[in-house]
């Protein structure tokens, strides 16, 4: 197991080196200058960045220094607010991010598994139908178009609930419901066709021809297995959640740190999207390695076959 | 000698997209106290839908009974009852194993719980009490180290060990009758012996009445004391190990018969398989169901079924070449 | 019940009756399509995507105006006769730009989906065919790809290289090959062991005879299945991409972008959204029921 773990750490090691990397050379191998793609920068700006990234001098030795800097924890200063430095935007912004994603995948994991555990139980009833018809629903709406509309007529037309802003408890329902509706769906259609296999496992009959009740099957033999699988799916998901955090922050007015990515990309704020990119993807990088590791210990499969190695 | 199950003109048909298919078309059979019962054929022969319906583990829709009674102990129509009162059956009353072992098992709950599982429910044991009985269990089907063993995953056992373990499973609460559904079927050769062996020892320690499902004629000599063969959703012969290995009267047992290797053989006889397929039971045919593969078909076989007739004591068999008005001789 | 005489009891002509009881046999792929006609949701799926794809290709030429043409005279219209699905702030034709979107959309999705069959079938083909050493690499590279956030990835390339449906495809090309490829790979492995593979083998058949008559149509119902699934994400990817303002250039119009659009007016020109939500929708709508049909037809385990 602590050669998986190892093992996996090590490959985390190796994509945040990759992604790293190709920001770096995003930067510095498009034809000529990249900060002179921009007319919003000030000439004194630019001569700002060229001191910082060092672009007069050996490409290796501002490599070099580019990666030194990320190991420290330091990813430069925001192009849009010169003042203040990347990582200090993050540590100020991420809370709130954090804390819509957490809501939203507690709650929409939650739903969707129960919406895919009762679909599975319905199978080809009425509930089934329902429940697949709101999991292809969910996924045939982007958030952005979602969002609005909800926060247009519960928001502003119904006035029920809070349309914007990140004041109270209320003003965190409207966003995590739109932000939730992707992820219910996955989770849902995943956790049925998961149940529906094991349902028709062979160790199904095995239970039932001991006599155990419906319920203590689904309890004890059905639900163990037909969750492990999910839990793959966690790693995506938060991604998929971390993503839609970028919209859904910007329609109501959250600050969070996908504010500032979608500003930053609005205003071309390079240094901001690219260490929010690095933050962002070191943040992915550590779900998904969590994720297998935790799918290691779930599974006894895996635990010991991995133990033994 | 008291039946401990009494199977009578038991339908049993599967809705499809494609139509009803008539799995199980009237099968009728008893099984006394103690005894072994094998029922051979080839697959989709409706032997395991038989052996599933006593159990009533096949999900309804898609199937149904369509007719028949299936009484257990001369008093319970299992066909009757609801399903919760079946569950309390399950498991304690009669028990199954089931073909492959591989799968059989749940691969995320260790082997101990999957044995106590049906002692606490039906005997009302403490998981204590449970344990010790299921490591009891573990030693009887002959696996050793049985306390390091049972807090183990089924992928920890071979192929014949986890077949072991469900047969713990299915003799935990000493159930007067036991199911078992090509239970070598998925092994090794060398495997299936032990595990036949094993069967036939653990009927003399619980006393169980066994049906053993198979198409293994070989497994059926060894274990049974009456075979049932079934073709086409139906027993088209049934009587004692010995009638139907050296008296069998149907074309289909002959021919079951001649299509395996026997070591006793002196003559050095060739392998005779049976031409043609099985009929497709979406629609029967309607005469007999083996005629069109039947080498002594007569005209009457392809129009009329035939019914089944007493040959002599247990000895029992369906096919027209019997009826005195058969002029051929056949054999 | 007929009678019985004695003359019934004389041998049966041999007769090939065998024929007669199986049931008539057919190949995998009809039987598939017989199963996916059965499933009412799937077909819908199938036509409204026909129909979808028809008026992506004809429904501009429906109506006079070009994608990019502003008729300064008539900003703003409500549907009417004259605009169908009336205007925006630019007086462009809606109509126009919707199928334009729609076509828009459905080519990047096609590209992905070839990008799927060219880089992800391809990958995954090799990696599992040869297995070994080959294999183990291989697979080490798609493990650390696959855990790149694709999404801002494509974000940054996007800011970096400008905005583009070539850059949209090309950022797909990075990683979006990844779940093909890793499906490619465990069907080819498991489709290896099958005894009809070895016995092609050991009959001689070159390894492209055996990729190309064994493996690939075999797993095809699997790539088939993918395909369903990566073309509809592609088109959301565009639209979110549209959202931050990264999808395509204008004057040029995509779904996504007609819906950021229709987002930005949705208080006071409600149809603006409308048209490209209900197109969006439906078109994924549609995907995602073929797709499940697709798979309850086309995939042995969910075949009865």
């Amino acid at each position: 197991m602590s050669r998986f773990i190892l093992r996996r750490f090590f490959y985390m090691l190796i994509t945040f080196w990759m992604i790293v990397t190709v920001t770096f050379v995003l930067m510095h191998n498009l034809p000529g200058d990249p900060f002179a793609n921009s007319e919003k920068l000030s000439t004194q700006q630019r001569a700002l960045l060229s001191k910082q990234y060092g672009l007069d001098r050996p490409i290796l030795v501002q490599y070099e220094e580019y990666l030194l800097h990320i190991g420290q924890g330091d990813l430069g200063v925001s192009f849009a607010y010169p003042t203040r430095k990347v990582t200090d935007i993050i540590k100020e912004s991420f809370p709130a991010s954090a804390e819509l994603g957490a809501e939203s995948i507690i709650f929409s994991v939650l739903v969707g598994l129960i919406l895919g555990i009762t679909a599975a139980l319905k199978h080809n009833k009425s509930w089934d139908y329902t429940a697949m018809f709101i999991a292809i629903v969910g996924v045939s709406i982007p958030s952005f178009v979602l969002g609005p509309i909800l926060q247009y007529w519960v928001g502003v037309k119904w006035g029920i609930l809070p349309a914007a802003l990140w004041d109270g408890p209320a003003n965190r329902i409207l966003p995590a419901l739109t932000l939730s509706f992707m992820t219910i769906a996955i989770t849902a259609r995943m956790m049925r066709t998961s149940m529906l296999d094991v349902l028709n496992a062979d160790y199904i009959k095995t239970a039932r021809s001991k006599g155990l009740s419906q319920f203590a099957i689904i309890l004890r033999h059905t639900l163990r297995n037909a969750i492990l699988p999910i839990v793959t799916v966690l790693g995506p998901i938060t991604v998929n959640v971390i993503t839609g955090t970028l919209v859904v922050e910007q329609i109501f007015a959250i600050p969070g740190l996908g504010k500032y990515f979608v500003q930053a990309v609005y205003s071309n704020d390079y240094t901001l999207i690219m260490g929010l990119t690095i933050f962002y993807s070191l943040l992915l990088i550590v779900v998904m390695f969590l994720t297998d590791i935790a799918y290691g210990f779930i599974d006894p499969r895996i635990r010991l076959a991995k133990g033994r190695n | 000698m008291k039946n401990i199950l009494e199977v009578k003109d038991l339908k049993v048909s599967f809705h499809t997209y494609a139509g009803e298919v008539q799995a199980v078309r009237g099968v009728s059979f008893e099984l006394r106290k103690g005894e072994v019962l094998a029922i051979v054929g080839e697959s989709g022969c409706g032997k395991s839908v038989t052996s599933q319906t006593i159990m009533r583990l096949i999900p309804s829709p898609p199937s149904i009974i369509k007719a028949g009674s299936i009484i257990f102990d001369e008093t319970i129509d299992l066909v009757q009852l609801s399903l919760k009162e079946m569950e309390s059956i399950r498991g304690s009353e009669i028990g199954m194993i089931f073909q492959d072992p591989m799968t059989s098992l749940n691969p995320t709950m260790t082997i101990g719980k999957q044995i106590t599982e049906g002692l606490v429910k039906h005997q009302g044991l403490t998981q204590e009490k449970a344990q010790k009985q299921a490591i009891e269990l573990l030693l009887l089907v002959g696996i050793s180290r049985p306390e390091t063993r049972i807090k183990q995953y089924p992928h920890e056992f071979s192929g014949g060990m986890r077949q072991r373990v469900m047969i713990a499973i299915s003799l935990a609460c000493r159930p007067k009758l036991l199911i078992a559904d090509e239970p070598t079927t998925a092994l090794d050769v060398t495997i299936q012996a032990q595990i036949i062996d094993l069967l036939k020892d653990l009927q003399d320690k619980i006393g169980s009445s066994i049906i053993i499902i198979t198409h293994n004629l070989g497994v059926v000599a060894d274990i049974a004391q009456r075979v049932a063969v079934m073709y086409a959703g139906k027993i088209v012969e049934q009587g004692t190990v010995d009638d139907i290995f050296y008296s069998a009267q149907h074309p289909y047992t002959w021919g079951l018969l001649h299509s395996i290797l026997r070591l006793d053989d002196e003559e050095k006889s060739e392998l005779v398989p049976i031409e043609g397929m099985p009929p497709d039971l979406l629609d029967p045919p309607l005469g007999c169901a083996f005629a069109a593969r039947c080498p002594h078909a007569l005209n009457i076989c392809l129009k009329e079924d035939p019914q089944t007739q007493i040959i002599q004591d247990e000895h029992s068999m369906a096919c027209w070449l019997m009826d005195k008005r058969v002029k051929v001789k056949i054999c | 019940m007929p009678e019985i005489t004695d003359d019934l009891f004389a041998p049966a002509p041999k007769q090939d009756q065998q024929q007669k009881i199986t049931r008539p046999s057919i190949t995998y792929w009809q039987d598939a399509w017989r199963r996916l006609k059965k499933n009412k949701f799937a077909m819908a799926g199938f036509y409204f995507l026909i129909a979808i794809t028809l008026m992506a290709i004809i429904g501009p030429y429906l109506q006079k105006s070009g994608y990019e043409l502003q008729h300064l005279a008539a900003r703003n219209e409500m549907p009417n006769g004259a605009y169908w699905f009336g205007t925006d702030e630019f007086g462009r034709d809606l109509w126009v730009r919707l199928w334009w979107g729609t076509r828009i959309s459905l080519f990047i999705g096609i590209m992905a989906a070839l990008m799927d069959l060219c880089i992800g079938v391809l990958y995954g083909g090799v990696s599992a065919y040869y297995g070994g050493k080959i294999d183990d690499i291989m697979q080490r590279f798609i493990e650390v790809v696959y855990s790149i956030p694709y999404l801002l990835i494509t974000v940054l390339l996007i800011v970096m290289m400008g905005a583009g449906i070539w850059t949209i495809i090309f950022a797909y090309g990075i990683t979006g090959w990844i779940s093909m490829a890793r499906l490619v790979r465990g069907q080819v492995l498991s489709l290896k062991e099958q005894e009809y593979v070895l016995a092609a083998t050991s009959l001689g058949a070159s390894s492209w005879r055996i990729i190309t008559k064994h493996l690939i149509p075999n797993a095809l119902s699997f790539i088939i299945i993918q395909i369903t699934f990566t073309i509809p994400q592609a088109i959301f990817t565009e639209a979110f991409l549209s959202f931050l303002g990264l999808g395509v250039k204008v004057p040029l119009a995509s779904l996504g972008m007609l819906l950021s659009d229709g987002v930005g007016s949705m208080r006071v020109y409600p149809w603006r959204l409308l048209f490209p939500a209900l197109v969006f929708s439906l078109m994924m709508v549609s995907f995602n029921l073929l797709g499940d049909g697709l798979r309850d037809a086309l995939d042995p385990k969910f075949r009865k």
